[in-house]
């Protein structure tokens, strides 16, 4: 870190400009992953056009399965940015002093997947250009009836939140004065909450559709947070093990250990109210459980989602085991690999896992198989890619200030 | 304009597609040249009247096209607001199709709940119904696009999820019977509840309609409807001009978008003027029945009365206002 | 310290109320949107719907009706002639006492009618309801002389029960309108009297796949 011996001048303007170059400046590596960010980006976006003039036609979704790969992931990504919480709640409940250190990367994390939320709906919206009609005020907002009119305020509220209280305490570190606790404190605390209530919200979604029995089902909103909470703390991890091979900016390992216990918990009562799910269906198999018939094991030919769905199982139970016995004592070379596997095998269950059979068979009881097209997967990893880009632009500066101000802090 | 040219063409179905083509290559073209302000700009004209193909649109047309843009849900707007949408949609059909439509905005009867009654005796699968609502209501003609669906049911099952709606024989076949479905026109329909825009809702009627304009195309009303009611429109809708229902409703069989969301209305175009639905209207054998459920000599209450008489999905109180009968 | 306690704690205090008062609201909403339903709305409306005065009274018919001698619900109503749709009406142009000058006239006039009505241990034949006397009417079992606009009348003495259900509204069908004056089809109107099952053929259309 070369600038760290420059002394930036201080003040809101010297600090978007800072923020700007820190961000713009690295290694030969780093501006080679830029570009990568930067083509998927651009791929993203041709395939927005394309999307955009020709409309959702050019996605595989059917008036069967109406919602797919930017929805599953929508629902995913609103479970890593709640799992900030995470972080948040023993840091500052429980007064957590290894953790404390990292929230900041949490929220970080939290705000790049809240963008993809965003920019996930608006992927998938028939009519982008008419967004403004769920404006309040110039538009109708149909609260508190439509829970997607819920999941809306909330999404953009933790949002909000996200950004202002990490925002703050790094502006006042960058001026190099200690942030006023009582100032931001009550907004913390709201942001606990708040994280229970973006995922429970965004269960509830599903939850609420009795027309769907595989989504009408109260466990729903407690395994979406059980699952959040091993997966997104599964990609903070990750993203602090490559903070820690690539900056300076050293973790303890006492982090991760923290880390794995919540992650190893979390998945644990993920995988009992999956067992729970799984007997309820096939105990007595009912016409209520096809979809879950279908996701597992095909129905009438049609089996897109079966190897999918067993391949994210035995993921999910590996990194489980992997996590819980820790073989590598909390070595990056076990715990990388456990966390990745964890993460996908969640993604894969919770995304389309979740949201496809959710719609097959039909209410009148069509079968139609879904796989996306190269439009959807294009805007996915754009979408994906510029997710990845806005952790990393909130990450990096914010590295480098806490790193000076605690140097600051030595000096003193 | 463009649709004139092809008409006046001999070799039809050669040259439009060549011209199609043509006509993507150069608005891709100046989507790129003009940069992404630009496209987003003209794309949200053609977006918000629902069709690309004008080139250089007129400047009144350009007009129309923002003042449908800025258009307030229809349930807000005024009876004058109203009236001014009709004509502006009229206008731009004749500019941009050169069909001349006649669209409606008029209010539900007062004292009027429309209900309907299928008798699952008397249905023999002629599927006269459905051509006659793909006529009535504009439906796309490409994506065939359908409201209602008839299943060929074996005795033992009363579900149309256990039928075939696949079916393309002489019917009737011995030993089955044939069950319609459509949108049910529930008094608790879980799609108005669901939509984040209230650009879906109940009339005084009982009709369950939806304000294309207004609809963001979330699909979210189509997860919540047990009835697989709804339907979206992927592309742009295709409708010859020739074979065009030229008698529209705001509400109902107007010309719909890509993005939006769309839905069986009981053809209110026909119904508010006392008219019966295009389904019941081409039932050859007579087994749909539609009227006022307020007025008590109506052939729907006799039907209700007199008959046993059941919903789908019951248990779900959406309690919708399409019952089946058998004689 | 004690301050930012107290100010953690109002603020929790403010966020449960908040909670609390919409969980009330919504719980509230959903139970107002639960009650009554359709049944209990239609029981209760039993005044009538005055048809004259709410739907245009610009609704109008093509075709030839002749009003049903039969009340419905305490009203009228009309259905469609059959007489002017017959071919070669009246019959007794050509059934009357004089002599038949061509050979092979009956199957010339009548050779394309199949009698497919009763079931084959009890078919019909021509006098079981055409009046062999005044072949310009139908006659019923009884004797009963029937014009043959009215034929519902003959076709209800075995049917009687798709007659009730006729006139009531659940067999059959209106004609263009469902409001206004009242006007079924006739049962000649869909059914051939001679062979009235439906023929089997081929649906208008079918369903599009829907992937």
């Amino acid at each position: 870190m070369t600038h760290k011996s420059s002394t930036p001048g201080r003040g809101l303007i010297a600090f978007i400009k800072d923020v700007i170059t820190w961000n713009l400046s690295g290694g030969l590596a780093y501006q080679f992953f830029l570009c990568i960010l930067a083509a998927f980006m651009m791929l993203g976006i041709y395939a927005y056009l394309v999307q955009f003039k020709i409309g959702l036609g050019v996605t595989n979704m059917s008036n069967i399965v109406s919602w797919g790969l930017y929805i599953s992931n929508f629902t995913f990504f609103v479970g890593v940015a709640a799992a900030a919480v995470m972080l948040i709640l023993p840091a500052y409940i429980f007064k957590d002093k290894d953790l404390h250190k990292v929230v900041i990367i949490g929220e970080g994390v939290a705000v790049g997947a809240l963008v993809m939320c965003l920019l996930f709906i608006i992927a998938d919206l028939g009519g982008p250009l008419n967004a403004w009609h769920l404006i309040p005020g110039i538009g109708i907002l149909n609260w508190p009836s439509s829970l997607l009119a819920w999941d809306i305020i909330v999404i953009n509220g933790y949002l909000a939140l996200n950004l202002l209280v990490p925002f703050y305490i790094i502006y006042c570190h960058y001026n190099n004065r200690a942030p006023n606790e009582n100032k931001y404190r009550p907004f913390i605390f709201l942001s606990i909450f708040w994280a229970f209530a973006i995922h429970m919200i965004t269960a509830f979604l599903y939850e609420g559709l009795p027309a769907r029995p595989f989504w009408n089902n109260p466990l729903m909103g407690p395994r979406f947070l059980a699952s959040a909470f091993a997966a997104g703390p599964a990609l903070i991890s990750v993203v602090l093990i490559i903070i820690d091979t690539a900056t300076t900016f050293k973790i303890n390992s006492k982090i991760f250990n923290k880390l794995r216990l919540i992650i190893v918990v979390s998945a644990i009562i993920n995988l009992i109210m999956l067992f729970s799910e799984v007997f309820k269906e096939f105990y007595f198999t009912t016409h209520h459980s096809l979809s879950a018939v279908y996701l597992f094991f095909g129905l009438d030919g049609y089996d897109a989602l079966v190897p999918w769905i067993w391949t994210a199982i035995s993921m999910n139970i590996l990194g489980t085991v992997i996590l819980a016995f820790n073989p590598g004592k909390n070595k990056p070379f076990v715990l990388l690999p456990a966390c990745v596997l964890l993460f996908t095998g969640i993604w894969i269950e919770k995304g389309m896992g979740l949201i496809i059979p959710g719609l097959v068979p039909s209410p009148l009881g069509e079968i139609v198989d879904y796989a996306p097209s190269w439009v959807e997967v294009s805007i996915t990893l754009g979408i994906l890619a510029f997710g990845i880009f806005v952790v990393t632009f909130l990450i990096k500066p914010a590295i480098i200030i806490e790193q000076r101000f605690e140097e600051d802090r030595r000096l003193h | 304009m463009d649709i004139r040219k092809n008409n006046e063409n001999k070799n039809q179905k050669e040259s439009s597609p060549n011209q199609t083509t043509d006509k993507k290559k150069k608005f891709g073209r100046r989507d790129f040249l003009k940069g992404a302000a630009k496209a987003a700009a003209l794309g949200s004209v053609a977006m918000a009247s629902g069709c690309g193909t004008a080139l250089l649109p007129s400047k009144e047309e350009r007009e129309l096209r923002w003042k449908e843009y800025f258009k307030k849900n229809y349930r807000l707007m005024t009876v004058s607001e109203k009236e001014e949408t009709v004509r502006r949609l009229e206008r731009l059909a004749k500019i941009k199709k050169d069909v001349s439509i006649q669209m409606s905005s008029k209010a539900a009867i007062p004292g009027v709940l429309y209900g309907y009654a299928f008798n699952v005796t008397r249905c023999e699968g002629f599927m006269e119904c459905v051509a006659a609502c793909v006529k009535e209501n504009n439906l796309d003609r490409k994506s065939k696009t359908q409201y209602i669906r008839i299943f060929e049911m074996e005795p033992g099952e009363m579900a149309p999820a256990a039928g075939n709606g696949k079916y393309f024989h002489e019917v009737p076949v011995e030993g089955h019977f044939y069950m319609g479905a459509q949108c049910f026109h529930c008094e608790n329909p879980p799609c108005v509840k669901a939509c984040p825009t209230k650009a879906t809702w109940k009339e005084p009627d009982g009709i369950v309609v939806v304000d294309y304009n207004w609809c963001i195309g979330c699909r979210y009303c189509m997860a919540a409807c047990p009835y697989y009611g709804r339907r979206f429109n992927w592309h742009d809708p295709e409708v010859p001009a020739k074979e065009m229902t030229k008698k529209q409703h705001y509400l109902g069989n107007r010309m719909r978008a890509r993005g939006q969301m769309e839905k069986c209305t009981f053809c209110v175009q026909r119904t508010r003027e006392g008219r019966l639905p295009a389904c019941v209207e081409a039932c050859p054998t007579g087994a749909r029945v539609f009227g006022n459920l307020l007025d008590p000599k109506s052939e729907i209450r006799f039907v209700l009365k007199n008959k046993k008489v059941f919903r789908l999905k019951e248990e779900l109180t959406t309690d919708p206002k399409f019952w089946y009968f058998i004689d | 310290m004690i301050r930012d306690v107290m100010n953690i704690s109002r603020c929790k205090k403010n966020i449960f109320r908040i909670f609390a008062a919409l969980f009330f609201i919504l719980a509230g909403k959903t139970a107002y949107c639960g009650s009554g339903g359709v049944i209990e709305t239609y029981k209760n409306a039993t005044a009538p719907f005055d048809d004259e005065k709410l739907v245009d009274p610009m609704l109008s018919f093509s075709d030839h009706l002749v009003l049903v001698n039969i009340k419905y619900q305490g009203g009228k109503f009309w259905t469609r002639t059959r007489k002017d749709k017959i071919e070669r009406f009246k019959c007794s142009k050509c059934h009357n006492n004089q002599d038949v000058n061509r050979p092979e006239a009956a199957k010339i006039a009548h050779g394309d009618i199949r009698l497919v009505h009763g079931g084959q241990e009890k078919p019909l034949q021509c006098f079981t309801c055409h009046n062999k006397d005044d072949r310009d009417f139908l006659v019923t079992e009884k004797g009963v002389i029937i014009d043959m606009d009215h034929s519902y009348k003959l076709c209800g003495q075995c049917h009687f029960r798709q007659k009730k259900d006729w006139v009531g509204g659940a067999h059959g069908k209106r004609v263009s309108y469902w409001a206004g004056k009242r006007v079924v089809r006739n049962c000649t109107s869909c059914h051939n009297p001679h062979s009235p099952r439906f023929k089997k053929r081929w649906p208008a259309t079918y369903s599009h796949p829907l992937d």
